[in-house]
C-alpha cells in the first residue's frame, strides 16, 4: 500500500517536473525530502529541507503548508499564518492550503475567516471529512448548534463512505447532540463509537456524561471507571474524576464520591494550586 | 403547540380565578421588553477608569474596575463609588486621574463628585469595592481591595470617611508573602453574631519587577494565569470593636489555593449559615460550605459547581448566587471568557447538589463568544423572574490574535418562566449595540422608580449609567432591612414573598454581586401584575423570622428586626 502511494507520488512528481522550471523541480525534490523527514518525526531536519525548497521556489504550496503545520506544532502561529497566506495566494485552488488556513483561523478564534476558508476547502474537496468536521466545530463555537450538527453528520457520513467513521467525528457528533438535548440520537452515535472504539477513554467518558444526563448515575459511574482504566487521550483525569464525583454523589455513594474528589484535590495540591 | 389551547381551556375551566390572574401576569410581562437608556454624561457621572497601562502588558492592567452602589448618606438615593488603577510600575495614585471616586446621588438622577470632601480617593492600585456597615452604626462603610493596598473607609456619618485599615487589622499583609493581590471582597456574617465579617478574594502572586514576557517577539500579549502561582483567600472575623482577626487558617479558607475573582454569598443549603462561592480564573471554582462552627468545608466538586459540566475549568470572572427558577433555593451563575461559555447551575435542594443548567437554559450557547466580567441577576422587568445582566469585553490587545474587536456591547438575558434565558439585548436600548471595554457593574434603583438600574465601569473609558426605562414593567417591592440582633443591614436575611396567586418568590440580602463590585443592600422583588403581596416572611440570619401580610406593591418597605422574644 505504502509502496503504491510512493510510486504514485513519484509519478506525480515526475509529471509535475516535466512542466516545471529547474528551480521549481529543486523545490519539489526538497519538499519530498522534507515530507519524508516529517513523517520520521525529524522536525529540525524537515524544516531545513523546507527552507531549501522555499529558497528555490518561495511559492511552493506543499512546502508552505508543511512548514505551517510544523510551525503550529511549535506554537509559532505567526510563522504559520505567513506561510498559509502565501500558499493560498499562490494557489487558491489548493483545498489543503485552504483547509489548513481555516484551521489556523479556528485556532485563533477568528470564526468568520475560519468559516470562509473551511467552506472554500469543502467546496474544493467535498469528499474529505476534515473540512466539515472543523466547520462543525466552528459553528459550535458560534453557538449555531443546528449547523454544527449538520456538518458533523456530514463528516461522519464521509468517513463512513471511506471506510469507517473516526472516533473524533463520532465524539464531536455525540457532544453536539448532547448539547442540543437530543439524548437519544446521541446514544445511537455513542453506541456506534463504543462498537468501533471499545478501548477509547474519550468514548467511554462521553458515554458517562450522557448516562448522567439521562439520570443513570450508576451507569455513568461505570462508564467513568472504564474511562479511567483506559490510556490517556484528549479527556483528562480531572474530567473523568469530576464525572465520577457527580455520578457517585447522585447514586448516593458518598464514600466513592469522596475518594474521587480527594484524588482531584491531591492532584491540585501536587500541581501547587 | 396544537395541544396548548385545549389544555388551557381544561385548566381554566377548573380554576378560572387562577387562570385570569396568570393571564394578566402574562399580558403584563409579554408587553414589557427590558430597556435601558445610558445616561452617565447627562447625569454628571464623568468617571473614567484608568488602568495605567504603558504598553508593557502587566497583568494588573486587565483586572481593575470594581464599582459599588451604596447609600452612604442615608438619603434614600443610591450613590456610586468607583475603584481605580494607579501608575505603573509604582502602583501609586500619582495624580487625580487615578483616584477612586465617590459620586453622591442628588436624588434627581444627577450625581456630584464628592471624592475629596469625603476623603475616599484611595491609595495604591485599587481593584474592587465592597460596601457594608461593619460597625453597625447605620452608615455604610467601604472596603477597597487592591494589588498593593487594601483600605477600610469608616463612614463617619457626616459625609466624610476615615481610613481605619491599620487599626482594624485589615491591611491584609501576610508576614511571609507580603500583600497578596486582592481582586474582590465581600461582607457577610458567617457566624451569625450580628456583625459583618469580611472575605477577600486573592488572585495570583505577582510582582511588577518580575513580570514574565508572553507572546512572541514583536507581538507581546498578556500572560495566561497559568504563568503565575495562585493564592489562598482571606477571611477576617469582626471583633465587634472596630477590629478584625484574620481567621483564614482556622476557618479552613486558607487551605484552598486558587486564582480568586468574584465572590458571592448565599445560604444554599438553608441551614441558617451563609456559604461562599468564589469564581477562579482558569482553575476550578470553590464552594465553601459553612459548617456553623466557624469553619468551612470546600465542596465545589461534590456539589457540581466547580467546573463546567464537561469537567473543564473556565476563566471564572463574576458570579451571582440567587434563586433564578423560583423554587426558593439560590442558583449560581458565573461569567467566563470567550470559548468557555458562562456557567449556570440549578440548586437541586438535596444532598448539597447542583445540576448544570447552562445547556437547557440557552446560556451555554448564548455566551460562548462572550467574555464577561461583572454581572447581576435582577428582575429588570419586574415580571417575577430574575433576569441576567452581563458586563462584557475581551482582553485589550487581543484584536491581533482573534481578528475582531475586543470591545463588546453588554448583554441582557431575559428569564423566560424559570426555564430558559433569552438574549434580549437587541431591543434593550441603543447602548446595548455599542461595544466598550466593560468591566465592573453594580445594581441599584438609582432613580427610585422601582426598576433596577445598573452602573458599569469601562476600562480606560467613560463609565456608563443604565437607567431602566422598561415600559409597562410589573409591580414591585423592595425591602430595606434593619437588623437589631442581626447585622444592621440584615445581610444574609432571606425574604419570601407570597403572591395572591400562591406563587412564592425568594431573594436574600447581599451586596456582593458580580465581579469586584458591590450592589445595593435592598432586597427586591418583581410582582408582575400583582398589586400586593399576600405574605412576606423575613428570615433573619441565625435568628427568628418576621411575617408581614397584605403588603401593597410599589414601594420600599422598611423592616426592623423584632427584639428577642
Amino acid at each position: 500500500m505504502k509502496q503504491a502511494l510512493l510510486a504514485s507520488l513519484a509519478f506525480l512528481l515526475a509529471g509535475a517536473a516535466a512542466a516545471q522550471t529547474p528551480a521549481a523541480m529543486r523545490a519539489m525534490q526538497a519538499y519530498a525530502r522534507a515530507n519524508r523527514l516529517f513523517e520520521q518525526n525529524q522536525l529540525p531536519q524537515s524544516l531545513a529541507a523546507l527552507e531549501e525548497a522555499l529558497a528555490a521556489d518561495p511559492n511552493n504550496v506543499p512546502a508552505l503548508t508543511l512548514k505551517a503545520k510544523i510551525a503550529m506544532g511549535a506554537n509559532r502561529f505567526d510563522v504559520a499564518g505567513e506561510c498559509l497566506e502565501r500558499a493560498v495566494a499562490a494557489d487558491p485552488s489548493s483545498w489543503y492550503a485552504r483547509f489548513l488556513y481555516g484551521f489556523w483561523y479556528y485556532l485563533r478564534d477568528d470564526w468568520s475567516r475560519a468559516l470562509a476558508e473551511l467552506n472554500a476547502a469543502h467546496k474544493l474537496n467535498p469528499r474529505d471529512a476534515r473540512s466539515p468536521l472543523y466547520l462543525a466545530l466552528t459553528y459550535e463555537r458560534l453557538g449555531d448548534l443546528q449547523k454544527a450538527i449538520a456538518f458533523s453528520d456530514e463528516a461522519v457520513r464521509l468517513e463512513e463512505a471511506a471506510g469507517k467513521p473516526g472516533a473524533n467525528s463520532l465524539l464531536t457528533s455525540a457532544r453536539l447532540l448532547q448539547q442540543a438535548g437530543r439524548l437519544a440520537d446521541c446514544g445511537k452515535v455513542l453506541n456506534r463509537a463504543l462498537e468501533l472504539y471499545p478501548n477509547s477513554r474519550d468514548v467511554h467518558y462521553e458515554n458517562g456524561r450522557l448516562l448522567l444526563k439521562k439520570g443513570d448515575a450508576r451507569g455513568a459511574a461505570a462508564a467513568g471507571e472504564e474511562a479511567l482504566r483506559m490510556p490517556p487521550e484528549d479527556v483528562t483525569d480531572l474530567q473523568v474524576r469530576y464525572l465520577l464525583v457527580r455520578a457517585y454523589e447522585r447514586a448516593g455513594e458518598d464514600r466513592l464520591a469522596a475518594q474521587q474528589a480527594a484524588a482531584i484535590r491531591a492532584a491540585e495540591a501536587a500541581a501547587g494550586r | 403547540m396544537k395541544g396548548f389551547p385545549a389544555i388551557a381551556v381544561f385548566i381554566c375551566a377548573a380554576a378560572a380565578a387562577v387562570c385570569a390572574a396568570t393571564a394578566a401576569i402574562w399580558a403584563a410581562t409579554a408587553a414589557a421588553p427590558i430597556q435601558f437608556r445610558e445616561v452617565a454624561a447627562k447625569s454628571g457621572l464623568h468617571f473614567q477608569l484608568n488602568n495605567g497601562a504603558t504598553g508593557r502588558f502587566r497583568q494588573v492592567e486587565l483586572m481593575t474596575g470594581g464599582v459599588a452602589a451604596l447609600d452612604y448618606n442615608n438619603d434614600g438615593c443610591a450613590d456610586i463609588y468607583f475603584a481605580n488603577g494607579a501608575a505603573l510600575p509604582s502602583l501609586e495614585k500619582t495624580s487625580p486621574e487615578f483616584y477612586n471616586r465617590l459620586y453622591r446621588n442628588n436624588c434627581d438622577m444627577t450625581f456630584t463628585d464628592v471624592t475629596e470632601e469625603a476623603g475616599v480617593a484611595g491609595a495604591g492600585y485599587s481593584m474592587a469595592v465592597a460596601a457594608g456597615d461593619y460597625n453597625n452604626d447605620g452608615f455604610t462603610d467601604i472596603f477597597v481591595a487592591g494589588v498593593n493596598r487594601n483600605i477600610l473607609y469608616q463612614n463617619l456619618g457626616n459625609g466624610k470617611f476615615r481610613d481605619v485599615t491599620a487599626q482594624a487589622g485589615l491591611m491584609g499583609v501576610d508576614p511571609q508573602r507580603g500583600k497578596p493581590w486582592s481582586v474582590s471582597a465581600g461582607w457577610f456574617d458567617y457566624d451569625n453574631d450580628g456583625w459583618l465579617d469580611l472575605f477577600v478574594s486573592n488572585y495570583v502572586a505577582w510582582d511588577p519587577r518580575t513580570e514574565p514576557s508572553c507572546g512572541i517577539p514583536g507581538n507581546p500579549i498578556y500572560c495566561h494565569p497559568d504563568d503565575y502561582p495562585g493564592l489562598s483567600n482571606q477571611l477576617f472575623h469582626n471583633n465587634h470593636d472596630g477590629t478584625f482577626t484574620d481567621v483564614s487558617e482556622s476557618s479552613g479558607i486558607a487551605r484552598h489555593i486558587g486564582k480568586g475573582m468574584g465572590v458571592v454569598f448565599a445560604d444554599f443549603d438553608q441551614d441558617g449559615f451563609t456559604d461562599i462561592f468564589v469564581a477562579n480564573d482558569s482553575v476550578r471554582g470553590v464552594l465553601f460550605h459553612n459548617q456553623g462552627n466557624g469553619t468551612f468545608k470546600e465542596m465545589g466538586l461534590e456539589s457540581g459547581v466547580a467546573l463546567r459540566e464537561d469537567g473543564s475549568p473556565i476563566a471564572g470572572m463574576g458570579a451571582d448566587f440567587r434563586d433564578l427558577d423560583n423554587d426558593g433555593l439560590p442558583d449560581l451563575v458565573e461569567s467566563g471568557m470567550m470559548n468557555d461559555s458562562f456557567l449556570l447551575f440549578r440548586n437541586l435542594g438535596k444532598r448539597y447538589q447542583f445540576e448544570d443548567w447552562g445547556e437547557r437554559s440557552g446560556i451555554l450557547a448564548g455566551t460562548r463568544q462572550l467574555t464577561g466580567w461583572s454581572l447581576g441577576a435582577y428582575d429588570f422587568d419586574n415580571d417575577g423572574w430574575k433576569d441576567l445582566f452581563f458586563a462584557l469585553s475581551h482582553f485589550p490587545n487581543l484584536e491581533r490574535f482573534i481578528g475582531r474587536p475586543v470591545a463588546l456591547p453588554n448583554k441582557v438575558f431575559r428569564n423566560i418562566g424559570g426555564q430558559r434565558f433569552q438574549d434580549v439585548s437587541a431591543t434593550a436600548g441603543e447602548d446595548f449595540q455599542k461595544p466598550a471595554m466593560h468591566h465592573g457593574a453594580a445594581f441599584a434603583d438609582f432613580d427610585n422608580d422601582g426598576r433596577i438600574d445598573a452602573v458599569v465601569s469601562v476600562l480606560n473609558g467613560p463609565a456608563k449609567l443604565y437607567r431602566n426605562v422598561t415600559p409597562n414593567a410589573g409591580h414591585w417591592l423592595a425591602f430595606k432591612l434593619e437588623g437589631t440582633r442581626s447585622n444592621r443591614q440584615g445581610l444574609g436575611a432571606v425574604i419570601r414573598v407570597t403572591l395572591p396567586d400562591g406563587r412564592t418568590l425568594t431573594n436574600h440580602a447581599t451586596t456582593s454581586v458580580g465581579y469586584a463590585s458591590s450592589s445595593e443592600a435592598l432586597v427586591r422583588f418583581g410582582l408582575g401584575a400583582n398589586e400586593r403581596a399576600r405574605r412576606v416572611e423575613v428570615r433573619w440570619p441565625g435568628a427568628g423570622s418576621q411575617v408581614l401580610t397584605d403588603v401593597a406593591a410599589d414601594h420600599v418597605v422598611e423592616v426592623k428586626e423584632a427584639p428577642a422574644p
